[in-house]
């Protein structure tokens, strides 16, 4: 049976502010994500536009693509995480499995994050 | 401001009496739901091709970052995955990968503005406007990456 | 497409009974002319061949909303939804979804009603000029509310079909219409009651409601615009 509930236990205005955080991360995608995949699959004159590995170097020591990368990793591990907290939410949690389920988001991320940081810093120092 | 629930006598003891004779069905078929375009209109088509690529590129994230790690293992490593990376077959899944990424930046684009309340009337014409401009972004994108073997 | 006089038509009708394993099929053919709606079909099969097939009509014209079913998987009332406008050789009806279902066609319009906010009105003041002449003893003219209450948005919505704690699109619509016009009730009451991720936020904009309506409340236009408030609401933290 259907029930309508009381506006959940979340802060106010954070439902405006997530639906806003999901969007302003995808906005900021579509030019990071333009960014990304010129770089990685139209500049270099390789098959696919596909760098070598002395290549991938060569990019990536440079200290503002290091920047512009780590801004795409951030955000848009943001915009999935997001996405697919809305995915699972429309599945009707009950308000235990909505807090689970966000600590469990929230986690995925910065093991996202932090697994994107230790490899771009790896690479970078190889350059 | 409460929620009507029960306000009315009549209606509780027929709720009860519906209790009392048993479950019914949910007629409800759960999330075949979302991508059942069947008889349904561009929004919805729209709405399920964003959850289709929108899961897609989540996938495609933790598969994208795992083959990076290849590069941490040097340069045989990597060049062996390259070996494989530009086969044709590879390349097609770089042009879908492409596809889904238009499909969903572009539409998630009219979602941000139909979503806050503007340009909501022409949501149908932005959608359209969509699939043309991502169409000729992929066909572009297509011949460049399959014209480079 | 249309039927000359003389034809019949396949029907294949949801049943269900309560205290039954699950539900089942049933096919009748049904004579049929040229103009002949769904809900006649129905009250044929249930007049002449099975009176034990439970459904739901009034009007007959599409202003009280009880008849909504789901014809060929798209939602409608069948009142007015010709015969001669549905394609295929089998016309498959079905209750509406994501309500339970009481019997045969008749869904539980009860969740249905309890996701609206109360208080709920279902008068509003006309749109009339304001300069239009009215008889000396009438202030002014109210009109009954667009929305029927026929339920075949929230069966037409997507998030609807995984999410029973969304208020859907027939309750959002009408939070802002009565931010249109408030009627004395607390406009703040109102968007507090919109902002939940069981409100407004949950919508994802396939606007299946809206091309579900048959009395052009247009839900979805009227969530984003609920949204569009929301979004711009500038509240003190309590």
């Amino acid at each position: 049976m259907a029930t309508t509930q009381a506006p959940s236990a979340t802060p106010e205005r954070s439902r405006s502010r997530t639906w806003a955080w999901t969007a302003g991360s995808g906005v900021a995608l579509l030019v990071l994500v333009t960014i990304h995949m010129v770089a990685h699959h139209f500049v270099v004159e390789e098959v696919g536009g596909l760098r070598t590995y002395a290549q991938v170097l060569e990019y990536i020591g440079n200290p503002v693509i290091v920047v512009i990368e780590l801004a795409f990793l951030v955000v848009v591990t943001i915009h999935a995480m997001l996405g697919l907290r809305s995915v699972l939410f429309d599945f009707g949690l009950s308000e235990r499995a909505k807090r689970l389920a966000d600590r469990g988001l929230v986690a995925l991320g910065v093991v996202t994050v932090a697994y994107g940081i230790v490899l771009i810093g790896v690479l970078a120092s190889r350059a | 401001m409460s929620v009507r629930r029960g306000a009315d006598p009549g209606l509780d003891e027929i709720r009860k009496g519906r209790e009392e004779a048993g479950p019914v069905p949910r007629k409800g078929v759960g999330p075949v739901a979302w991508f059942d375009i069947r008889r349904r209109g561009l929004g919805h088509f729209a709405f399920s091709l964003n959850r289709i690529t929108g899961l897609g590129l989540v996938f495609y994230l933790y598969l994208h970052l795992a083959v990076l790690s290849t590069l941490l293992r040097g340069e045989d490593a990597w060049d062996s995955f390259l070996g494989v990376a530009t086969s044709k077959f590879f390349l097609l899944l770089d042009v879908l990968l492409i596809f889904g990424l238009l499909a969903h930046g572009l539409n998630g684009l009219r979602l941000a503005l139909v979503g806050s309340g503007r340009a909501v009337d022409q949501q149908k014409a932005l959608y359209r406007s969509i699939q043309v401009i991502g169409t000729i972004l992929l066909l572009g994108a297509a011949l460049r990456l399959m014209g480079s073997e | 497409m249309s039927a000359p006089a003389g034809t019949t038509r396949r029907f294949r009708i949801f049943r269900f009974k309560r205290g039954d394993d699950g539900h089942r099929y049933d096919e009748f053919d049904v004579p049929v002319h040229e103009r002949t709606t769904v809900l006649e079909a129905l009250r044929w099969v249930q007049l002449r061949k099975d009176p034990t097939l439970a459904l739901r009509h009034s009007c007959f014209h599409a202003s009280c909303g009880t008849c909504g079913v789901r014809v060929n998987g798209r939602e409608g009332l069948g009142c007015v939804t010709a015969l001669a406008d549905v394609s295929g050789d089998t016309v498959t009806v079905e209750p509406i979804a994501n309500l339970p279902v009481l019997n045969d066609l008749v869904a539980d319009m009860a969740p249905f009603v309890d996701r609206f906010p109360a208080p709920h009105p279902n008068v509003r003041e006309s749109e009339f000029l304001p300069q239009a002449d009215t008889p000396d003893d009438v202030e002014g003219y109210g009109r009954f509310e667009d929305c029927i209450e026929c339920g075949l948005c929230l069966s037409a919505c997507p998030v609807a079909a995984t999410d029973d704690t969304y208020v859907g699109p027939a309750a959002l619509a009408y939070a802002q219409r009565m931010l249109e016009e408030a009627r004395g009730t607390d406009r703040e009451a109102i968007l507090d009651w919109a902002d939940s991720e069981a409100g407004a936020w949950r919508c994802h904009a396939s606007f299946e409601c809206t091309e579900a309506c048959p009395s052009n409340v247009r839900p979805a236009q009227r969530i984003m615009a609920l949204r569009k408030e929301l979004g711009s609401r500038k509240k003190v933290s309590s």
